[in-house]
């Protein structure tokens, strides 16, 4: 005989089970009655490990001050869009929360940011002021603070300019000729030309020291189209095909690291972080025991016909008005801005992370080694990306999307024509911007 | 043939063709190990062989992995997780395929290409509707956030399997078992599953890698770097801003391939017939 399946007792069993499983889930954890205030803060991993201890000593500190428990995370920078994507939909997650590279996240986000203006206000005086206060206002308003940036000087081998007759270069002509000369015995220029944070700001310091821009000042103008633009597309062309591998479409942000800390490149566009790891590895000169340490040496942006400029990652820090912890966040920022504890801060870094608050470019850091003595130079000179545009959703966006690189490289590798890769970035940027005046 | 021929034909008819396969199968773990035992000075070195070791083996970077971050809890932390998604997963996945594959009922073809197509759509769509849900339940910073939402992509992968296998299994078998008394849960439990264990093992062995290997949710749900799993975990501490830790890396890769290969190993027989179940009928 047969027997009916019993469809009753199997749903019991189901919904036994599922019960079994939420009671687990709610059992492991406290009700939310029963836990004390926490303050979390989610960042991005320095390469200088210190710098995170330092930032986690104080926000100990303070949280013991405060009798606050805190929480401080720390992810790759590379997994932060991501994490910040999805705090902002579920509208929960830190209190705080790193926000870049770029400004443009406080236009992004600037429905689930705080106003920080009391902040920003009662930072400033007590460390000479911020470096350019207006280029961090976004809709006239402290959406974020900016919190460090990594300047970018030239990294040159002193002793392979030595062999080649040179001398550190001053001028991006200077580095076309160096390359050249360095290329043709195993040793060119490297800098990134693909999707990478160090091919946007290379290349858009380029672009300005020839004179060139993307976007006007008034924000809405595309102004890539243009003579400027063509001299220096024509000079990354050249130092692409006369000076460089063909390899560098291809690097990411660590590539050129690598380049000359293997001791192939003879000079490479970047923060102090490639001689700092050459440093701590021992890495040494291929075929020698002389350290590629000793033989580094960095100085300042380069200058082109027109100007000095260059820009970097503009790491900022933001409160989420999401947060039940609003207050406490920016008790926490003014705390960690103090004079005292940015110096400490600093000191932790190397000089790696230098504050956009006037005061701190001086900081004896950048005098302890002498690596570090244009650092503050290069400051000076560093704006935002979108300069001389304000910075926008629109802005972060041709940034995100790598549209410069894209250009550059698309008539360095002759893909396109000149004509062919300006006008393509040029729609590309149309488009980005008309498309944000929309959802405005 | 002789003995002797035999050997030096299989040599040719199987060995030789094979060897390209496993060398190319092979090749990324080797080079994983070469370079977690390099140094950093021979990693940075363009003049050295990268697939060869010159200067020495170095433990350093096993060493950094222990001592200086969290690792061994990120990889306690995977296996929870791991196992926990893969025992509901497969449980859920007997349940949903029994009668999708056993009974006939309206809709059930429907139903069972619907769960089908859910396989088929990308977690990277689905993390930030599932980070709000994730956060209603109060589950984010938990590793329950994580073995709550694994099956979201484990159980139609594993109802698909099993679907296929349970019908490869003559329906008599459980006739039988029905007219000396069983009824449907029993005769699952006592005929279908002891027959559909090779079937059972390959949805589980597939689970416990999907899980083992789940980079966004893991990232995305769990913050604290205590509650990290060994993807994120490895990925968070050793790459920082443009320096790349490469021998951590790969030391943490080749500790993290072990789970996997061990159970392939123990599991591999079953895992092929589970597989190629239904291929001949």
């Amino acid at each position: 005989m047969t027997r009916e399946p019993r469809t009753l007792s199997r749903r019991a069993f189901l919904g036994t089970a599922a019960a079994g499983v939420g009671a687990a889930v709610a059992l492991d954890r406290a009700p939310a009655l029963a836990q004390a205030k926490e303050l979390s803060f989610l960042t991005v991993a320095s390469f200088v490990p210190d710098t995170d201890k330092e930032l986690k000593r104080q926000f100990e500190e303070w949280g013991a001050k405060n009798k606050v428990k805190v929480r401080l995370d720390i992810i790759a920078h590379l997994q932060l869009q991501t994490k910040k994507a999805a705090e902002v939909q579920s509208r929960s997650g830190h209190d705080l929360t790193a926000l870049g590279p770029g400004l443009g996240d406080a236009d992004l986000y600037f429905d689930y940011l705080a106003d920080l203006n009391d902040v920003a206000g009662d930072v400033a005086p007590k460390n000479g002021g911020w470096l350019n206060s207006d280029d961090y206002l976004i809709r006239g308003k402290w959406k974020l603070l900016p919190w460090w940036q990594p300047p970018f000087p030239m990294a040159v081998r002193t002793d392979l300019l030595e062999k080649i007759g040179e001398k550190a270069p001053d001028t991006w002509e200077d580095v076309l000729r160096i390359g050249k000369k360095g290329k043709a015995l195993g040793n060119p220029f490297g800098t990134a030309i693909g999707h990478s944070g160090d091919a946007n700001v290379t290349l858009l310091s380029i672009l300005w020291s020839y004179g060139g821009s993307y976007v006007a000042k008034d924000g809405k103008t595309i102004t890539i189209n243009s003579k400027e633009t063509r001299a220096a597309m024509e000079f990354v062309k050249r130092l692409y095909t006369e000076a460089m591998d063909p390899e560098v479409v291809a690097w990411d942000d660590a590539s050129n690291n690598r380049c000359l800390n293997a001791g192939k490149c003879i000079a490479i566009h970047n923060p102090i972080s490639a001689y700092e790891s050459a440093k701590k590895d021992k890495v040494v000169v291929p075929g020698t025991q002389t350290e590629i340490a000793s033989v580094i040496d960095h100085v300042h942006t380069p200058k082109g016909p027109v100007d000095r400029k260059a820009t970097t990652g503009f790491w900022c820090v933001g409160v989420w008005n999401f947060s039940k912890n609003i207050d406490l966040a920016k008790d926490f920022l003014r705390y960690h801005f103090q004079p005292e504890n940015q110096n400490k801060w600093v000191e932790a870094g190397h000089g790696f992370n230098m504050p956009f608050l006037t005061s701190l470019t001086k900081h004896t850091v950048y005098k302890s080694d002498k690596q570090y003595r244009f650092i503050p130079e290069v400051a000076k000179v560093t704006v935002p990306p979108s300069w001389p545009g304000p910075t926008t959703a629109a802005s972060q966006q041709v940034w995100d999307l790598y549209i410069i690189p894209d250009m550059f490289a698309q008539y360095a590798t002759g893909k396109m024509t000149l004509d062919q890769a300006i006008a393509w970035g040029e729609k590309e940027m149309q488009e980005i911007y008309a498309g944000r005046r929309r959802k405005q | 043939m002789s003995r002797r021929g035999r050997a030096w034909r299989s040599v040719f008819t199987l060995y030789l063709p094979v060897a390209p396969f496993v060398f190319f199968a092979l090749f990324p773990l080797y080079f994983m190990v070469v370079t977690s035992l390099k140094t950093n000075a021979e990693l940075y070195d363009p003049t050295t062989v990268p697939f060869l070791i010159k200067r020495g083996v170095t433990f350093g970077h096993y060493q950094l992995l222990s001592n200086d971050t969290l690792f061994w809890s990120w990889f306690i932390n995977s296996l929870l997780v791991s196992v926990g998604a893969t025992v509901i997963s497969v449980i859920l996945g007997i349940l949903a395929a029994y009668p999708l594959a056993r009974l006939k009922f309206f809709g059930g073809d429907s139903f069972g290409v619907a769960i089908f197509i859910t396989y088929l759509v990308p977690p990277s769509l689905l993390f930030l509707p599932l980070t709000t849900v994730v956060n209603r339940l109060g589950l984010s910073d938990s590793l329950w956030s994580l073995i709550v939402t694994y099956p979201t992509f484990l159980v139609p992968f594993c109802t698909w399997l099993l679907m296929g296998y349970f019908r490869t299994v003559p329906r008599e078998i459980e006739e039988c078992a029905m007219l000396d008394g069983c009824n449907r849960v029993q005769t699952l439990v006592r005929i279908l599953l002891p027959v559909a264990v090779p079937g059972v093992i390959c949805a589980a062995l597939f689970a416990f890698t999907l899980s083992w290997n789940e980079f966004l949710y893991a990232l995305v749900f769990v913050s604290p770097a205590e509650l990290k799993t060994m993807t994120v975990g490895v990925f968070s501490e050793l790459i920082r801003g443009d320096i790349y830790y490469w021998g951590g890396l790969m030391a943490g890769a080749c500790i993290g391939s072990l789970p996997i290969v061990i159970a392939y190993v123990f599991f591999l027989d079953y895992y092929v017939s589970g597989l190629t179940a239904g291929a001949v009928k």
